[in-house]
């Protein structure tokens, strides 16, 4: 193991030394032959480009699902009791938190924060007529909701009005299944916190939906006061706390727990959150699909390197004889070959993202029409979304792939016969 | 002091199913500082002596030394160390590196000399263009010039790393006769002037006039040897199959 490690660092000692001038040449021979490097370079580029442009489509579509899901149900951080993402379902009276408090007086100063709202959770049994269902309800504060759920769609009717209003909003799927139309009176039954019976009557005020089918057969929505009436409590279970901006999430939750300091609440980030759990198994399965494709990027990016660079040591056989001759050692040889296919992985990635990103903008001008998407109510237009982070990805994988594909080329140039290679001059 | 020696060295090579001997025990010894041609028509071994003088071809048995090294038994790194500080080349083709300027060209040898800074290389450098006239035509790419020009960047090269030896196969046979005899010449006052060896093939009778030294090979052997004094050759032909045959004198 030492061996290899003083090996290693020999070889690092020796790169530090060298590299300046192995890839200012390297540069010399890319940049001066124009024809043979610009084949290499096209193939690189157009792996580039089909590689941003596969995972910016994924990205987009990610970062629309995410953004339509905190946007239309869950923000970007629940403040809830401790405990009542594991139990409360169970015991929905015991993880109650005060509506207002010297906590969310604080959180709502943050600077990042957006907005705040306050939500109840119960379920019960809705009957119209007939029929009676189970649903899963949601006391909200209408004007907070404006914000905080401008990804929710009315379809039908109108939003709630105010906070004390006797209507509710159903999610399409219990409409349907319900046969509720817009403006017929529904009766909710739930238990109470005293562990009775409590009944309201409310008005249909309209019918929604959100990018989450399964949670739109089950859902409805009433005005907070009128669910806390129904429940008999004046508590709420969460503070949803939405922020300017997604990428915020972590830091800001940081800062709040070390802020807020109250052992009794707990603070979850959207993905950790059940409503996520549709996303996060998406771009998990998504990322899959597009690890394959970066795989088949980086065999284009291979064939192509090799290809060009095998010609190339062909080509200059007589080149690296005198080369030798001079003096260089096979080492030489091979460094400042493996060298010259880094650079044109490099060049090629770059000119691969320039034109990426035009080609990502004119695509995202133009729209991709998606059809409604399992789970999902509606259709929707894609764009292509690149990501600082694809970008990095795309360099990484165009250079490192290179370095790999210059090995056979450069390692063949390195084992050259002097004398058989001089003969190669004409 | 010689500074080539060669004792009963042979070559041998398969070409198919043939094995072929490109020399058949050739023993020399070269004299520091002389002007020598190794002439003989093509196939006779004279680029295969100098490839082997050059270290950058192993003879299948026999010794050798250069500029004081036993050159049998070493590596290919310890004869690429060799070949960079002791040894200079000119080819028949010039062989200048197709993307790099003349001056460029000239600067690297020097490249991984490593105790030799910019400053150095350059001062260097230019000391070489201005000896072979091409100060003018440094920032020339090498298809920017013409056959001549190539040849003397080629010998600048050759020459900038101070080398004891410079060896020439066949230096002006892709060049006019003009041209040609102003290499010659130029070969000749460096020859002069910086006391360096140049060894070189040649089939060319104006080059052999040129030279001070001579070795005709034929057949892979030694066949005749001469010295010219006072502008006439002393011949001494070598029978075949003699033992060790010598090519010496003092410049």
């Amino acid at each position: 193991m030492s061996r290899l490690r003083e090996r290693l660092q020999d070889w690092f000692d020796e790169w530090k030394k060298t590299a300046r001038l192995d890839y200012w040449l390297a540069l010399r021979s890319v940049t001066r032959q124009g024809r043979r490097s610009a084949i290499g370079l096209v193939a690189i580029a157009a792996g580039v480009v089909s590689m941003l442009l596969a995972a910016g489509f994924f990205e987009w579509n990610y970062n629309g699902q995410r953004e339509a899901t905190i946007r239309s149900r869950i923000g970007h951080i629940e403040v809830v009791r401790k405990g009542y993402m594991d139990a409360g379902a169970a015991d929905p009276f015991g993880y109650l938190i005060p509506e207002h408090s010297p906590a969310r007086k604080l959180i709502e100063t943050f600077p990042q924060v957006d907005t705040l709202a306050p939500r109840l959770s119960f379920n019960g049994l809705i009957s119209l007529g007939e029929s009676t269902i189970s649903f899963l309800g949601e006391g909200v504060d209408p004007d907070r909701e404006k914000k905080l759920s401008g990804a929710l769609t009315i379809l039908q009717g109108q939003n709630l009005s105010s906070s004390d209003a006797k209507e509710v909003i159903l999610g399409q799927g219990l409409a349907q299944t319900l046969g509720a139309k817009v403006g017929q009176n529904v009766v909710l039954l739930t238990n109470t916190k005293s562990r009775g019976i409590g009944a309201v009557e409310v008005r249909v005020a309209g019918i929604f939906s959100t990018v989450t089918k399964a949670y739109d057969d089950y859902a409805l929505r009433l005005p907070l006061r009128t669910a806390q009436q129904l429940l008999k409590t004046d508590g709420v279970h969460m503070w949803l706390v939405l922020l300017h901006e997604t990428s915020q999430t972590d830091s800001t939750l940081e800062k709040m727990r070390e802020k807020v300091g109250d052992d009794s609440l707990q603070f979850v980030p959207w993905y950790d959150t059940a409503a996520a759990d549709l996303y996060n198994k998406t771009v998990e399965l998504f990322s899959r699909q597009v690890f394959v494709v970066k795989v088949m990027i980086a065999i284009i990016i291979i064939l192509s390197i090799t290809n060009t660079m095998t010609t190339a040591v062909r080509e200059r056989t007589a080149e690296i004889g005198t080369c030798m001759a001079l003096g260089d050692t096979r080492r030489t040889v091979m460094r400042r070959f493996l060298a010259e296919g880094v650079v044109m992985g490099l060049a090629g990635c770059i000119v691969g993202v320039i034109a990426g990103l035009i080609l990502a903008r004119v695509i995202t001008a133009i729209g991709i029409p998606m059809p409604p998407p399992p789970g999902m109510a509606q259709g929707y237009i894609a764009g292509i979304l690149v990501t600082p982070r694809l970008v990095f990805d795309a360099v990484v994988l165009s250079v490192v792939t290179a370095f790999i594909a210059g090995l056979y080329p450069a390692w063949k140039a390195s084992r050259l016969e002097i004398v058989d290679a001089l003969r190669h001059a004409r | 002091m010689s500074i080539v020696v060669l004792e009963h060295v042979t070559k041998e090579y398969r070409l198919g199913e043939h094995m072929v001997r490109a020399l058949d025990d050739v023993s020399l010894s070269i004299e520091s500082g002389v002007f020598l041609a190794i002439a003989g028509p093509s196939g006779s071994g004279k680029s295969t002596i100098l490839n082997i003088i050059g270290c950058i071809d192993t003879p299948s048995s026999g010794k050798v030394h250069v500029a004081g090294h036993d050159v049998s038994g070493q590596n290919p790194d310890q004869l690429a160390s060799l070949r960079a500080r002791t040894i200079g080349f000119i080819f028949q083709t010039f062989n200048l590196l197709p993307v790099l300027t003349a001056a460029e060209n000239v600067e690297y040898p020097l490249l991984q000399m490593e105790e030799l800074d910019r400053e150095d290389r350059k001062e260097r450098v230019q000391e070489m263009l201005e000896l072979v006239q091409l100060s003018k035509y440094a920032k020339h790419r090498p298809n920017q010039l013409s056959g001549g020009q190539r040849q003397r960047v080629a010998i600048a090269r050759a020459l900038v790393t101070k080398p004891d030896i410079v060896l020439a196969d066949e230096p002006t046979a892709n060049l006019d006769h003009k041209t040609g005899e102003g290499i010659l010449a130029l070969m000749r006052e460096i020859n002069r002037k910086l006391r360096t060896t140049f060894i070189f093939s040649t089939h060319d009778k104006k080059v052999i006039d040129a030279a001070d030294r001579l070795i005709g090979v034929e057949d892979g052997t030694v066949r005749l040897l001469g010295v010219r004094k006072e502008g006439q050759w002393a011949i001494t032909n070598v029978a075949r199959k003699a033992p060790a045959a010598q090519a010496q004198g003092k410049p």
